[in-house]
């Protein structure tokens, strides 16, 4: 220890020494005293009580560029391929009916769906729930768009579309070619929707590029929300 | 001059180091609410922390709530996982009256709850002691489907004085720490005669 740098680094290794150890009782003790030690992932419909539908999370997965091609249940028990819009642009809304923004949504989306019903686009509903919830509620709510249901299997679709721990709502927007344009994660708002709608038709009509309804949309959003916030 | 840029280089390295996790969890573009502060939606398991703890013949589960963030007290649930556990339905403290137009009124949770299950064990000792909770909760604009986990309480120690920290190792890395800048000192000082009091 003759030279000065010499110390200085002892004393440095020593300090980042003590921080190390540190974090290493933390992690630790912190485990031990959190206990959670198992994780049994996401549960199914809020009153589920099969244990067999905890599975662990799968991997993180990207939100696609095109439209997955699945097939749910519709409300009569009919198995319905995503296919059957092919060729429309479409709105597809996850969403339960136990959760309150999901619920506050559907006004907006029946009436976005009766506005651009000439227009091409399909608004479709998923629902992560039990069937039975699904029909009362959509009878109640009057309902008429398209829905879909399912327990684990919708939360595989939701999973296909990147969303592997998923919060509700969510929309996914895709082009009349079948491209995913954007994903929006929260309950939608008038503005919002309608911004990104009226990109989707720029790409239906060829008079933009996804890369610059993308930005579009993004630009727009910024606005929505500085707007909200100021 | 050759060590200053050196010097230049690592700090450069360090900041690039700094700004990775960042990058790697950057949320996609179009990820966005309607405004700033629904962009950045917690994952589940950070809004919704829980910890349990035995103590006496009681489950004490804690669940700590991020801010903006609640959890739905009918949705709460604690059942036993080891086979010789038998746990009594939880008992929850009154939450906060939230009214929905499209949900109704329901019992929310705020910042944190602790819940006490009563509970006995059959065999004592021959399997560790393990509860499955159960709950869901919501932010604004959005909501988590239920989560179920398997937790582990941790069993208190009752001849522990009511004033120590909740966490010990708090404790054990502030002192530590503490501990590491008193020899670093004493590195730095090396060659000097220590002025110690007799």
């Amino acid at each position: 220890m003759k030279t000065p740098g010499l110390r200085y680094f002892g004393a440095a290794l020593v300090v980042l020494l003590g921080i190390w150890l540190g974090f290493k009782f933390h992690a630790a003790h912190s485990v031990q005293e959190v206990g959670v030690a198992v994780p049994a992932g996401i549960a199914g419909p809020p009153d589920s009580n099969d244990p067999a539908q905890l599975e662990t999370a799968p991997p993180q997965v990207a939100i696609p560029e095109r439209l997955p091609q699945f097939s749910l249940k519709d409300l009569t028990g009919k198995q319905t391929p995503v296919s059957s819009w092919s060729g429309k642009s479409l709105m597809i809304n996850f969403w339960a009916t136990w959760c309150a923004p999901c619920r506050r949504e559907i006004p907006l989306l029946k009436t976005l769906a009766a506005d651009w019903a000439g227009r091409d686009l399909t608004i479709v509903g998923i629902a992560v729930d039990y069937p039975d919830k699904v029909r009362a509620f959509a009878g109640e709510f009057k309902i008429d768009y398209p829905l879909l249901v399912g327990e684990q299997d919708a939360m595989d679709v939701a999973a296909r579309f990147g969303m592997t721990s998923p919060g509700f709502p969510f929309t996914v927007f895709t082009d009349n070619r079948g491209e995913v344009v954007a994903l929006f994660l929260g309950e939608l708002h008038r503005p919002q929707a309608e911004l990104i709608l009226s990109e989707v038709r720029s790409l239906n009509e060829d008079r933009t590029q996804l890369a610059q309804a993308r930005q579009a949309i993004a630009e727009g959003l910024e606005r929505i929300a500085a707007k909200h916030s100021g | 001059m050759q060590r200053t840029q050196i010097t230049k280089s690592v700090f450069v390295l360090l900041a690039a180091l700094a700004c990775l996790p960042g990058l790697v969890h950057a949320k996609p573009w179009w990820m966005r609410g309607i405004d700033a502060k629904e962009t950045d939606y917690l994952p589940p398991d950070v809004a919704f922390r829980v910890a349990a703890r035995v103590e006496g013949n009681t489950i004490k589960v804690r669940w700590v709530i991020a801010d903006g963030y609640y959890l739905y007290r009918q949705k709460m649930e604690v059942r036993a996982e080891s086979p010789d556990l038998v746990v009594a339905p939880a008992q929850l403290p009154d939450g906060v009256m939230k009214t929905d137009p499209y949900l109704g009124t329901s019992q929310v949770y705020f910042q944190q709850v602790e819940a006490i299950v009563p509970y006995s064990r059959i065999d004592a000792g021959a399997h560790p002691l393990q509860i499955k909770v159960t709950y869901q909760g919501c932010t604004e604009g959005l909501c988590y489907p239920p989560m179920s986990k398997v937790v582990f309480p941790v069993t208190g120690s009752s001849a522990a004085p009511n004033n120590m920290p909740p966490y010990p190792w708090e404790r054990i890395a502030i002192l530590g720490g503490a501990f590491a800048f008193l020899l670093a000192g004493l590195i730095l000082r090396k060659g000097r005669k220590l002025d110690v009091p007799a």
